[in-house]
């Protein structure tokens, strides 16, 4: 029987082989990929002597770009925050620092050195994030490569391969190398919709041979992108054996982690800040000249026709503000405990998004074993509850390093490690790693752990929006409210990134501006 | 359009100690309750009943069984009070007051009623509880917390712990109600009685 395939089906196929880098590849040159847009900075104009008043609400990083952008600009801005710290989930653990958990209080007990320190919140800035990397230029903040993808890292399946880790440059070249085969064989055959010409065919032949690296009878016997079992260097190298692809099948790897590192914000080179992301905050603080209240929680937001009253606590009083403008970047989950005069609808909208429950843990490890393992940075993967386990790229043949021992993407295994007290936490973590190198817990030191779910005046990391939730919700929580703007990560497509807590803000104040520029030049203005 | 700006928190507020802001991080300013943290209103709670349930926290009672994730959120909170923290939370619970929670359930409060023929006998006719019994006021709780209550005791994912006398009790009653609907009915009535704790 005759099969034909459509250009779609054929992408995917493709994709199947060779990943979305192929996709990409293919797509890329097919010309329907969008261009990255330029940067979206608003552009705010000064507002000389006509007084604005702007209460930001949380000191996290929409909220200090908000007020470090406005009071240039010329507004009054008052930035009110209920934790004792600035920063939001932007927070760099290290030697002594307190982790302010409800109910499990805990001290970081790192050693004191400039490379041991945990990015517990985000961690990564890709080079599209041209938000953040646009303040990192403007405060001088020096950055270095982060290594988040390495393939002499682990994929641990508890499922496949007897539970065995097994190199991501193995799993990763043999299941291209399988693939390839495959589809060899479907293009010799020609089975399409549109057959291929008798030009794309051996084009695309090649393309199976080079990218799984077949032999010349078009057969996957191994390859040396997997590494050399032995020798390579002064003795010929012999091929590893190749996995079993039965196996390989069986493993979870392929269905998401394989390509994950390919994915716009994950793929290398990302960057850091050197020392800690903290930097980024410690900069804002530098140059904003707005106050910014600490330990200053809020209990009521009341929106007005000309403007929002807010009021909140601050060491035992309480005091009542009123701003032309509010920006808000509580979280959504920790309003509906806050009192508002919010619409029915506007309410709802920010009900119905799901508070996430992302949560890390942190190791100071005696000896940086895993260089002795040719691993320097990236993740290994796991189907344990810890899901993934980073080598720290900075700090390299030194002494120790900070190694992220757990970082749940599932909000069941965030929820699981929020249940723990945090000693229990570090145990289990240690015990799942060593599914990956064995003999692991003989190298910790201490640990810590951030359940964001369980943070205090935080309570959860991301929102959880659905593609549902999107087309219902969205515009009505990115547009304001009367006078009141909800911004942070939380009102971006980049839930959990600083970047879209960046975007977020710029659109609020590009919204401010627009109707503080037609305020005071139009009739309004005079009467 | 932004008439009837509701700030109750404006009219009698209690500001918290600060050592105990954060139980208002979960339950809410004035502790009125925040439904997308699943923490109930406790706001005039009365102080010998937050008292009992912070022990039956503490000493795992509530809060350490499998199923009782809520209860596993606030066990740690529990823990890390001393005794005398927890008189101290106990007066600042019950001095704190906001308004009676939106009702959520639709459930038939007339066969709901009937239900809680078997209720009144500790929990009192308008549901303002008996201290001397132990049963605490039911009015002014969401009535979204009590039905989780509900099937926590009838399944026992609360009250099964030795030595949770008070536990045990509620236990034996809730297996009266045989159903989900008989809970969402009975839990439908209580939230149609006259709240006392709020005079």
């Amino acid at each position: 029987m005759q099969k034909n395939y459509s250009r779609r089906h054929f992408l995917n196929l493709v994709g199947a082989a060779g990943g979305s880098t192929a996709i990409y590849q293919t797509s890329l040159a097919l010309g329907l990929l969008p261009e990255t847009g330029p940067l979206a900075l608003a552009d705010i104009q000064k507002i000389g002597g006509h007084r604005k008043k702007v209460l930001i609400l949380g000191a996290g990083i929409s909220g200090l770009a908000s007020a470090y952008e406005l009071e240039r600009a010329g507004y009054d801005c008052t930035v009110i925050e209920a934790s004792k710290r600035i920063g939001g989930r932007n927070l760099t653990l290290r030697s002594g620092d307190h982790v302010d958990e409800l109910g499990y209080d805990q001290v970081c007990n790192f050693d004191d050195d400039p490379n041991l320190y945990f990015n517990a919140g985000p961690a990564r800035i890709p080079g599209h994030h041209k938000h953040v990397l646009h303040y990192c230029r403007e405060f001088k903040i020096p950055l270095e490569t982060y290594v988040n993808d390495n393939r002499n890292a682990y994929t641990q399946d508890s499922k496949a391969f007897a539970g065995r880790p097994v190199r991501i440059r193995e799993y990763m070249t043999d299941a291209r190398g399988f693939l390839s085969e495959l589809l060899h064989k479907a293009v010799n055959k020609n089975d399409f919709e549109q057959p291929l010409s008798d030009e794309d065919k051996e084009r695309m032949l090649q393309f199976a041979t080079v990218y799984g690296d077949l032999d010349t009878n078009a057969i996957y016997k191994g390859s040396s992108r997997a590494g050399f079992k032995h020798g390579g260097f002064v003795e010929h190298g012999e091929l590893k054996g190749v996995l079993d692809f039965s196996e390989l099948l069986k493993s979870n790897f392929w269905r998401y982690r394989m390509h994950w590192a390919e994915g716009e914000d994950q793929a290398m080179p990302v960057l850091q800040p050197v020392g800690g992301m903290d930097n980024i905050i410690k900069g804002f603080v530098r140059h904003i000249r707005s106050p910014i209240l600490t330990n200053a929680q809020v209990q009521s937001i009341t929106l007005r026709q000309d403007g929002v009253d807010v009021v909140y606590n601050q060491n035992g009083k309480r005091n009542k503000l009123s701003g032309d403008f509010c920006m808000n970047s509580i979280p959504h989950h920790l309003l509906s405990g806050i009192y508002n005069n919010f619409p029915k609808d506007y309410a709802a909208a920010l009900a119905s998004i799901e508070r996430g429950h992302l949560c890390k843990i942190a190791l100071q490890m005696k000896e940086r074993f895993w260089e002795r393992d040719n691993i320097y940075g990236g993740i290994s993967w796991t189907t344990q509850p810890i899901e993934q386990i980073w080598y720290p790229p900075h700090g390299i043949h030194s002494e120790k390093g900070i190694m992220l021992g757990a970082y749940t993407f599932r909000p069941e295994n965030g929820r699981f490690f929020e249940r723990l007290s945090p000693d229990d936490r570090i145990k289990a973590a240690i015990e799942q790693g060593e599914k990956i190198h064995p003999g692991y817990g003989d190298y910790v030191d201490c640990g810590v752990s951030v359940p964001w779910g369980r943070m205090n005046h935080i309570m959860g990391c991301n929102a959880r929006w659905s593609e549902e939730l999107f087309r219902t919700s969205f515009d009505r929580l990115l547009n304001p409210e009367g006078r009141h703007y909800m911004m942070g990560d939380q009102i971006s497509y980049h839930s959990g990134w600083q970047e879209g807590a960046l975007s977020s803000a710029h659109h609020a104040m590009a919204d401010i501006n627009e109707r503080v520029q037609a305020e005071i030049s139009g009739p309004t203005a005079l009467g | 359009m932004f008439c009837g700006a509701s700030s109750h928190a404006d009219e009698s507020p209690v500001i918290p100690p600060d050592e105990y802001v954060f139980c208002t991080v979960c339950h809410g300013v004035q502790l009125k309750g925040n439904p997308l943290i699943e923490a109930p209103r406790i706001s005039r709670m009365e102080a010998w009943y937050v008292e009992r349930q912070l022990h039956a926290f503490k000493k795992g009672w509530r809060g350490r069984h499998e199923r009782d994730l809520n209860g596993m959120e606030m066990r740690p909170m529990a823990t890390s009070l001393s005794n005398d923290d927890i008189d101290a939370v106990a007066a600042y619970v019950r001095s704190v007051d906001s308004e009676r929670p939106a009702k959520t359930v639709q459930g038939n409060a007339a066969i709901g009623r009937a239900h809680y023929a078997s209720c009144v006998e500790c929990h009192g006719e308008n549901g303002e509880g008996k201290e001397a019994l132990g049963a605490p006021s039911l009015t002014g709780v969401n009535d979204w917390y009590l039905i989780t209550q509900l099937k926590n005791f009838r399944d026992g994912t609360r009250g099964g712990s030795a030595g949770d006398n008070y536990g045990a009790q509620m236990r034996a009653a809730a297996q009266i109600l045989t159903n989900d609907q008989a809970i969402f009915d009975v839990v439908s009535y209580v939230s149609t009685l006259p709240s006392k704790q709020e005079k």
